[in-house]
């Protein structure tokens, strides 16, 4: 059987846009083709396939007419269309229609191929002539051989500057063929070629190779070498330097390694180390300038730098961080961080290297010989900077961290900026989830008083999320009396732990005395001693006045598995009140005096939470 | 020195792309911060009708000034601008040409396409392209047009925008743009370090905020009234006073970030006016009453 090898030249693509097409060819090939491509060879200029194995013929295809009930009406209609006799139509689920049969491959060829370019989509695409076709970047040529059948053009092309056109034989013979005209249209194999040619003690800090991996079709590894005299510059500015515009890996002191496409290695090399100095350069300028006004120099610049639009500015900002920072009982050093922790916002090298932020102004901080907790805070503040990074490791980070994220939530909710759908322009999600981890895997305790409505409730979502628990218990557990953020999650993991008749019994007192008792009317206000007469009623009194403050106790230590064995023992007093006991007395004054108990139970219970989320 | 001096880079240019069709226009006479806002381009590029032009154009960004103690960053800067509407299908082609014109030998160096989409929030308008490297040196910017003044292109125009400075010092295999030869025995620093120091001094000390900002309401109420009487091209120059003054405000350091927001959005407002006007009295000109 035959094999076809499909090729979309395009202008050089972005790295992004190899990737949309390498999750989406296969499937494209197997609905028009009938065969996963064996091979993807994917680069900035070509995303090709080589499907193996086609078969001869297309599936025949089923061409689904009226219901049968309407066979009368509309059978004939249908046939004529598709051009067959009324009675040659099938029934197939109460549907007349009629099968196509397969046709050979090779007659609906070009108009499949036609699909498979059309049935691309990507994220960011553009227009170029009247077409109509929107890729990432103009199509300049499709390329289709069927064995030595050329389908459509008339040949690819070879290494942009190395090579011209390339004739290919056979669709078999593309990948060597390119090789030979200095393209290596493999990805893997141009990342293999990449990960073996560079020097022990490469890094990636910044996660270049993905898109150098596209940036090439021939890479060649150099290594080189900047000038010694920049060594002076903080490692994260030079590596920023090397990584953020120009794509190198950096390698140990002042060396580094590139990627090539090719020209003479000796002047490739030398060009790009000369633009990397001019880069440093730039950098040592602006870092003198930085250094020369000062880390408090910048701080007061911030009341000229908006937080964003409506949410006042930097200096605003600070001073609100400042208090929040009381408020979750940071200490002198977070305090100081807090006032500080903007200042960078002013530097001129945040400005060139925004990835910077933080990390710039704790060096900044350190010349100036703020005491290192202070600097350590300033550094680690933008930390988790993702849904799974690692906590700030101070505890002066942590509670700076904290700070940022609850007033950059609040500020945003206040103005209206709140997430939707997948648009999440200020990061609110990860700010949220940052919040979260904060509070459980970091331990910092984050009063839920800090966060107020809206916010409260988005932050507290993301444990659905984050946790490991069906999402009824997180819903649950928000709803229990806990005070801090963190213990919404305990708690929630506890709920889930418990053994299916302890959570049974809990939820059975909770829900029966909140069915009964939830919504009725004439409910005394307080509970009153006199009017107990069943020995049931008088015990489930006694033991409800026990264990409120026993819940309470432990909830307030963080106890929340105590918490939840004492609301567990209300179980058996309220079974036997239930059973012995008829809520619903003659006497008014009596009825609403039991009504009275069962909220009690169920505002005792409702402690460690809303159990009628949890379904049984 | 080995490669072509400033000027004969220059003139190698347009020569090559006069030969494919451009005419080959001059720089603009009012401030702009790059040649796409040169009328040739900005205005050109609007509507259906075919154009093809080249220019050298002295792109003025007063922030990036570094009172000429910087060998990189100037608040004068020196780019040379292609446009071809709409674009050939060779059209990168004929750029590489370009280079191999000016002596760039395509086999030795290592040419890169890099993703870099452009959008200039001032005048509404964004494009999808590269900006190309020469062995990790940005030497130009590469646009097609998607829109301008906020409307979609009717035919999609490829901008080709050389950095001269940087070329030049590829070419030229030096590291600070004050040592490129400009003319035999003339460098580019006898020319421009002076005048990079002065101003300099006049963007970030001495521009005068409130004459500025005076100028920016005057301006943008010209620009109301020229296009009241359907007069774009002057209407036009409004826009572009009112862009640098914003520079200028930016560069003194008097425009907060709301204040920026909202002050680029006059800007923008104007230019599309200013671009749905001109294509109004364009489309009159071509069909004029009977």
């Amino acid at each position: 059987m035959p094999s076809l090898l499909l090729e979309i030249g395009c202008e050089e693509l972005p790295a992004a846009a190899c990737y949309e097409a390498e999750r989406q060819l296969p499937r494209l090939c197997l609905e028009q083709f009938g065969r996963e491509p064996a091979r993807l060879l994917i680069g900035p200029r070509r995303l090709a396939s080589l499907v193996r194995d086609l078969p001869e013929q297309t599936e025949p295809e089923w061409i689904k007419g009226p219901p049968e009930a309407m066979r009368e009406r509309a059978a004939a209609g249908f046939a004529r269309r598709h051009g067959v006799d009324p009675d040659e139509l099938e029934v197939r689920d109460g549907f007349l229609g009629i099968e196509l049969p397969g046709r050979p491959l090779r007659e609906v060829l070009q108009e499949r191929i036609d699909a498979v370019v059309r049935g691309l989509t990507f994220g960011k695409t553009m227009r170029w002539d009247d077409s109509g076709l929107r890729y990432p970047r103009p199509v300049r040529w499709v390329f289709a051989k069927l064995d030595a059948e050329t389908i459509a053009g008339h040949h690819t092309f070879g290494h942009r500057f190395t090579a011209g056109a390339v004739e290919i034989p056979s669709a078999e013979d593309y990948p060597e063929l390119l090789r030979a005209a200095g393209v290596e249209p493999d990805a893997a194999e141009r990342r293999r070629l990449i990960l073996e040619g560079l020097p022990e003690g490469w890094s990636d800090p910044a996660g270049v190779l993905d898109e150098v991996v596209h940036l090439v079709e021939w890479p060649t590894v150099l290594e080189s070498a900047f000038d010694e005299r920049f060594l002076d510059l903080p490692r994260d500015v030079v590596v920023a330097a090397m990584q953020s515009h120009q794509r190198y890996f950096p390698l140990e002191g002042n060396r580094f390694a590139l990627v090539a496409n090719g020209g003479d290695p000796d002047v490739v090399r030398a060009g790009n180390t000369q633009v990397l100095e001019n880069r440093l350069d730039d950098a040592v300028f602006s870092f003198e300038r930085d250094v020369k006004v000062g880390l408090d120099g910048l701080a007061a610049k911030l009341g000229a730098i908006s937080f964003f639009e409506g949410g006042g500015t930097l200096a605003d900002k600070a001073d609100r961080l400042a208090k929040l920072v009381e408020r979750l009982g940071g200490g002198e050093a977070t305090l100081e961080a807090s006032r500080l922790a903007k200042a960078d916002q002013a530097s001129e090298l945040v400005r060139e290297f925004p990835e910077l932020e933080g990390r710039i102004g704790a060096e900044y901080a350190r010349l100036v010989g703020y005491p290192e907790a202070v600097c350590a805070a300033i550094e680690e503040h933008y930390l988790p900077d993702s849904a799974g990074g690692p906590l700030p490791s101070t505890e002066s980070g942590r509670v700076l961290s904290a700070a940022d994220r609850i007033d950059t939530l609040a500020v945003s909710f206040s103005l209206g900026h709140r997430p939707t759908g997948s648009r999440d322009p200020f990061g609110l999600r990860r700010a949220a989830i940052g919040l979260c981890r904060l509070a459980t895997e970091g331990g910092l305790a984050v009063s839920r008083a800090l966060l107020e409505g809206e916010v409260a409730d988005f932050v507290e979502e993301r444990y659905e999320g984050l946790l490991d628990v069906p999402v009824e218990f997180v819903r649950a557990a928000r709803r229990s009396r806990v005070t801090e953020l963190g213990q919404v999650a305990e708690l929630a993991k506890a709920l889930a732990r418990l053994e299916d008749d302890a959570l049974d019994r809990l939820h059975t007192a909770y829900s029966r005395a909140e069915r009964l008792a939830g919504k009725a009317e004439g409910v005394a206000p307080e509970l009153n001693a006199d009017l107990l007469v069943e020995e049931s009623e008088i015990e489930l009194a006694r033991e409800v006045a026990r264990l409120t403050p026993e819940i309470q106790t432990a909830l307030q230590r963080g106890d929340t598995e105590g918490a939840l064995r004492s609301a567990a023992e209300l179980g058996a007093p309220v079974d036997r009140f239930f059973e012995e006991v008829l809520v619903m007395a003659e006497d008014s004054a009596v009825r609403a005096n039991r009504l009275r108990l069962l909220l009690d139970v169920r505002d005792a219970i409702g402690h460690v939470g809303d159990l009628a989320q949890i379904p049984r | 020195m080995t490669g072509l001096n400033y000027q004969d880079m220059i003139s190698a240019l347009a020569s090559y792309w006069a030969e494919r069709g451009c005419v080959l226009w001059q720089p603009y006479h009012t401030e702009v911060g790059a040649g796409t806002l040169n009328p040739a381009t900005f205005l050109r590029c609007l509507g259906p009708k075919p154009w093809r032009t080249a220019y050298v154009e002295p792109s003025i960004r007063p922030l990036d000034g570094r009172y000429a103690e910087n060998p990189f960053r100037f608040q004068q800067f020196w780019q040379y601008q292609v446009v071809l509407k709409p674009a050939p299908e060779d059209v990168l082609d004929q750029y590489w040409g370009s280079l191999e014109a000016i002596g760039v030998d395509l086999t030795r160096h290592d040419l890169r396409l890099v993703e870099d989409d452009w959008e200039a929030p001032t005048i509404g308008a964004w494009g999808l392209g590269w900006e190309v490297w020469l062995d990790g040196t940005e030497v130009t910017q590469w646009t097609y047009f998607q829109q301008l003044a906020t409307m979609d292109v009717e035919r999609v125009p490829a901008e080709i925008t050389y950095g001269l400075d940087r070329l030049a010092m590829a070419v030229q295999g030096k590291s600070s743009a004050f040592e490129l030869e400009w003319a035999p025995g003339v460098t580019w620093g006898e020319m421009f370090h002076e005048n990079e120091r002065q101003w300099s001094i006049y963007n970030f000390e001495e521009a005068p905020v409130d004459i500025l900002l005076r100028r920016f309401d005057e301006h943008e109420s010209e620009c109301r009234h020229l296009l009241d009487h359907r007069l774009p091209l002057p209407a036009y120059d409004q826009v572009l006073k009112l862009s640098h003054t914003f520079n200028l405000l930016d560069a003194r350091g008097a425009i907060g970030v709301t204040e920026r927001a909202a002050r680029i959005a006059r800007i923008r407002n104007l230019a599309r006016a200013t671009a749905q006007v001109y294509l109004e009295v364009e489309g009159e000109r071509a069909e004029p009453a009977a």
